[in-house]
């Protein structure tokens, strides 16, 4: 009888037939196929009506589910799609309409081994609580140095990456949250080594720049089902209103920013360079390994935009803001870690960025969640995947041109909560790069007019 | 390793490598003036340390190499937090003050909070200040620093940026000297795969990952990487890696070459074979050595190919040209031995197999009916009779061929002296066979000596020599007699005195005593 097992993230099927999914390995002396075949696999000796040594699977204990989710009438809609697309697909929803509820019905509902990935700790601690919560059962943990396989388990996409060749056959069912992350070359290696032929992606930033989205119906299954913010605030999110504030910046400021930017466009000028999109900067950042002058025209231009986002005005103006919304919880959020410390220092309000450590971001995330504390601030770590129903205030003080960001900041805001309105209040530096950095990223984007206040 | 940032390469139609730092005067200085700040700044923050490298990086060289450069001595250095109190308790305590008080949006207010939190930690306000982020990586302090040449650091880094370089490799290529078994370990530990290629003597090892069937992946990079060290290792090596070019999205090739480059990178310990997989191993080795039987034992020799994989056996055993592979199988899991006996069925080579019986193994058992495989069981300890027994076997088995061939080649020489061991090599047989095979039928015009065959013209001629130096002295000592017929290019000097008819009488073990003379008969 043919034999088909699992190794090191692929199949290996030994025996009197191939298989139409494989190819012949000479290092092996047999079928190789890609462990996503698995399914396709067994179907075809099935049909071929020829008997098969199924060795593959090696699936943690199947545990009781105690399942107390009920889903609103759009997320029913959503599991219902990706049901009938075959259990895979794509739900694209936005931040804080209960992605997480979806994929914990579905767990229920296939009471098949599963793994969750996510891209950050933080979400795996907020995932294990969800799971606990709704399921009423621990979950495995992969990450953060953690390994402990169950039913359910929750991994970051790194770990899932790197250990592939390890538990690519311990799931049946995979969840990827903010599955936009798994078109990267890397980590689309996860959809291909895992055998799990039941996939569900979430996100609510389907596109990439780099336009690699395009490979999510191949690893994961068609976008099933998509809502757009406006169709839910109101009833399932909250409501927002968008604030941009032009600062100006200090004389001193002015000056080396002007500085600064004229060395940058000089050079472009010279060159006959125009940068266009992120492409044409990436090419211009590669000729910076080769040719000094083009370096110090980046690092001159990467210190005026430093100047220009981390400006004493926005921290005065900060400091304002800080008194208006007293009562509110409040995130604020830069480009750079430096001024997250810097406003940490100053105001002595809890940072978060990659450097912290985990035990302590835990407790900050947790106080801030409790209201213990009311404000926190960080770059860009926290923009997937920190939950917290009440804040109302985000503070943006710095980003980066992608809309992306922009939605997901903005995510962070719209849980919906009785009578709460959420505010997004961009404070930028007038006549600056800064200005195109902002409109670029609220493009696409749409939401309620801006309102200028200077 | 460094961030792949760093990396600088050459890039040429297709070839691409690393930029290697020569240890040229230049690029000592460097590597010496970043030492020397390290050691001078053990005591001082990292941010301190690092506004140094980047003013190095300001004054025209390349700013990756410098940055390399310290990447690699950050790693010999300790850096740790010394606070006085821990900064994160410190921290809640100041965030929480500030939530109760309310935001300091004044400097003033903040001033208040600052000095609250410090009297009731018995701190002064200064000390909180700089506890605050003591424990951010820029705010640590070099506690220690173990400081390499400048000839090291850059060795280092020439390795390091070639890990870095593989990180894109999709596959790798190589052939060394040695060190096999440890590099076939390191494959299979890293979940790479191999397959072995022969070119003549020479070796070709193709390491990439189950899923590079399909596709071209950088995924086995960071093995491919990690397993460099283990080749360089060995005294000569050569290295082809093909590397995904991600900002071109090409296929390059990197050529390294022990020769060209061995003297650039560092050269990790080469891991002395010196303890065993098993005791089994260890006593049967120097039981074997011990019993000084003429065959030459070897542990790890080079490997031995197996269809499309290797096996790289515990020892080899050598004698006259006569190679025989010896395997010991101790205790292993089935899988494990299945996975031999797969291997085993293609073995070309002589392979001697020690079993342990214990595993009475049937799929081994079935392996028995090969001819170039020999088993052996043992209990406990490897019995050394049968394995004697099995190469002596193998020997005369070899020999017995070799007589046939060599009877059947006609030889005609022209030499006054062929060395059996010379001809053998040309041949290819054992000098054994030619020895045998000329005692029995010499070549006309010849005398079969214990190493070599001597033609009569020349025996004649140091017939002449020995009668005349007799005649002058009177008498001769054996060992002026060796010397008078070794300068004739004869080694056998006892063999040829006796043929022409000599009696050497010993008075003693020393030569120079023992006297030379013809018996008064054939004088």
């Amino acid at each position: 009888m043919p034999r088909l097992w699992f190794d090191k993230g692929t199949l290996l099927l030994k025996g009197e037939a191939g298989t139409p999914y494989g190819k012949w390995d000479p290092r092996s002396g047999c079928y190789r196929i890609k462990a996503c075949h698995y399914r396709d696999v067994l179907d075809y000796f099935r049909e071929s009506r020829i008997r098969l040594e199924d060795a593959v699977p090696d699936l943690p204990p199947l545990e009781q589910l105690k399942s107390n989710v009920a889903l609103r009438i759009y997320q029913n809609k959503a599991l219902d799609n990706w049901q009938r697309a075959g259990n895979r697909g794509v739900l694209v929803l936005p931040t804080a309409a209960g992605k997480t509820f979806i994929a914990l019905k579905a767990i229920e509902l296939l009471k098949a081994q599963t793994m969750i990935i996510v891209p950050t700790l933080d979400l795996i601690d907020q995932w294990r609580k969800r799971v606990k919560e709704c399921l009423g059962v621990d979950a495995g943990v992969v990450g953060g140095g953690e390994c402990v396989l169950r039913m359910v388990t929750v991994s970051t996409y790194d770990s899932a990456y790197s250990q592939a060749a390890q538990l690519g056959n311990r799931f049946l069912f995979l969840v990827f949250d903010e599955v936009h992350h798994l078109a990267s070359p890397g980590y689309m290696h996860i959809a291909e080594m895992y055998i799990a032929p039941y996939r569900m992606g979430l996100t609510a930033t389907y596109e990439r720049s780099d336009q690699r989205h395009a490979l999510l119906p191949l690893l994961v299954g068609d976008a099933v089902y998509s809502i757009a913010v406006e169709e839910l605030t109101g009833k399932h999110l909250a409501p927002y209103t968008y604030e941009k504030i032009a600062v100006d910046l200090t004389p001193e400021e002015q000056s080396i920013y002007d500085a600064d930017m004229g060395v940058f466009k000089s050079y472009l000028q010279k060159r006959h360079i125009v940068l266009k999109s992120a492409f044409d900067f990436q090419r211009f950042i590669m000729t910076t390994g080769r040719d000094p002058k083009a370096r110090e025209a980046l690092l001159a231009r990467n210190k005026a935009l430093r100047v220009a986002v981390n400006s004493e005005a926005k921290l005065n103006l900060l400091a304002e803001k800080l008194e208006t919304y007293r009562n509110e919880k409040i995130l604020i959020f830069t480009l750079y870690n430096d001024l997250v410390y810097t406003i940490s220092k100053r105001f002595l309000i809890p940072a978060v960025t990659y450097q912290t450590p985990r035990e302590e971001r835990r407790e900050i995330l947790a106080n801030f969640g409790s209201g213990k504390y009311k404000v926190i601030v960080t770059s860009q770590v926290l923009d997937e995947g920190v939950d917290v129903p009440d804040a109302s205030v985000g503070l943006v003080l710095g980003g980066t041109g992608s809309s992306r960001e922009y939605v997901q900041r903005l995510g962070r805001l719209l849980r919906k909560k009785e009578g709460k309105t959420a505010r997004l209040v961009e404070i930028i530096s007038k006549e600056t790069v800064e200005v195109g950095i902002s409109r670029r990223r609220r493009q696409k984007t749409g939401g309620p007019p801006t309102v200028a206040s200077e | 390793m460094l961030p792949s940032s760093l990396l600088v390469v050459w890039k040429r139609k297709g070839e691409i490598a690393p930029r290697y730092a020569k240890p040229s005067a230049d690029n000592l200085e460097v590597a010496s003036r970043l030492i020397d700040a390290y050691k001078a700044h053990v005591g001082d923050r990292k941010k301190v340390l690092k506004a140094f490298v980047a003013d190095l990086e300001n004054t025209g060289y390349e700013y990756r190499f410098v940055r390399g450069l310290s990447l690699l001595l950050d790693r010999r250095g300790t850096f740790t937090c010394n606070s006085k109190v821990s900064p994160v308790d410190l921290r809640k305590k100041l965030f929480a003050a500030a939530e109760k008080l309310g935001f300091p949006t004044t400097l003033e207010r903040r001033r208040r909070i600052v000095e609250a939190v410090a009297s009731e930690l018995a701190l002064s306000p200064e000390v909180v200040e700089a506890s605050f982020y003591a424990d951010l990586d820029d705010e640590l302090v070099l506690e220690r620093f173990e400081a390499p040449s400048a000839s090291e650091l850059l060795e280092h880094y020439n390795l390091s940026l070639t890990q870095t370089l593989l990180f894109d490799a999709v596959e790798l290529r190589f052939a060394a000297s040695g060190n096999w078994q440890n590099m076939f370990y390191t494959v299979k530990k890293l979940g790479l795969m191999y397959e072995v290629y022969r070119d003549g003597d020479c070796f070709w090892v193709k390491v990439d990952g189950p899923v590079s069937l399909f596709k071209l992946t950088k995924r086995y990079g960071l093995g491919i990487a990690k397993l460099l060290p283990a080749v360089v290792a060995n005294s000569e090596w050569t290295v082809g890696a093909k590397i995904l070019w991600k900002y071109t999205n090409e296929i390059c090739n990197l050529k390294l070459d022990s020769r060209k480059h061995g003297s650039l990178l560092r050269k990790p310990s080469l891991q002395a074979p010196a303890s065993y997989d098993s005791a089994v191993e260890e006593a049967f080795a120097s039981q074997f050595q011990a019993l000084k039987s003429g065959w030459v034992l070897k542990r790890e020799p080079e490997p031995v190919v197996a269809g499309n994989s290797v096996i790289v056996p515990d020892f080899s055993l050598e004698r006259a040209g006569l190679k025989v592979y010896v395997e010991v199988v101790g205790f292993w899991t089935e899988e494990y031995l299945l996975r031999k006996a797969e291997k085993l069925k293609q073995v070309e080579a002589r392979m001697l197999l020690l079993v342990d019986e214990a595993l009475a193994c049937e799929k081994l058992v079935a392996l028995e009916k090969r001819p170039q495989l020999h088993f052996i069981y043992y209990h406990d300890e490897v019995p050394l009779a049968p394995v004697l027994r099995y190469l002596e076997k193998a020997f005369e088995e070899v020999k017995v061929g070799e007589v046939e061939f060599l009877s059947s080649l006609p030889v005609r020489f022209t030499e006054a002296v062929v060395s059996y061991a010379e001809f053998a090599e040309r041949v290819g047989v054992s000098a054994e066979a030619v020895k045998a095979v000329f005692a029995v039928n010499v070549p006309l015009g010849y005398v079969a000596m214990p190493n070599a065959l001597v033609s009569k013209e020349k025996l004649g001629q140091i017939n002449g020599k020995i009668e005349e130096r007799l005649k002058q002295a009177g008498k001769l000592t054996f060992s002026e007699a060796t010397r008078i017929i070794e300068a004739e290019g004869v080694s056998d000097a006892s063999s040829a005195l006796t043929h022409l008819g000599y009696n050497i009488a010993w008075r003693g073990i020393s030569s120079d005593e023992a006297e030379v003379s013809k018996p008064p008969n054939r004088a």
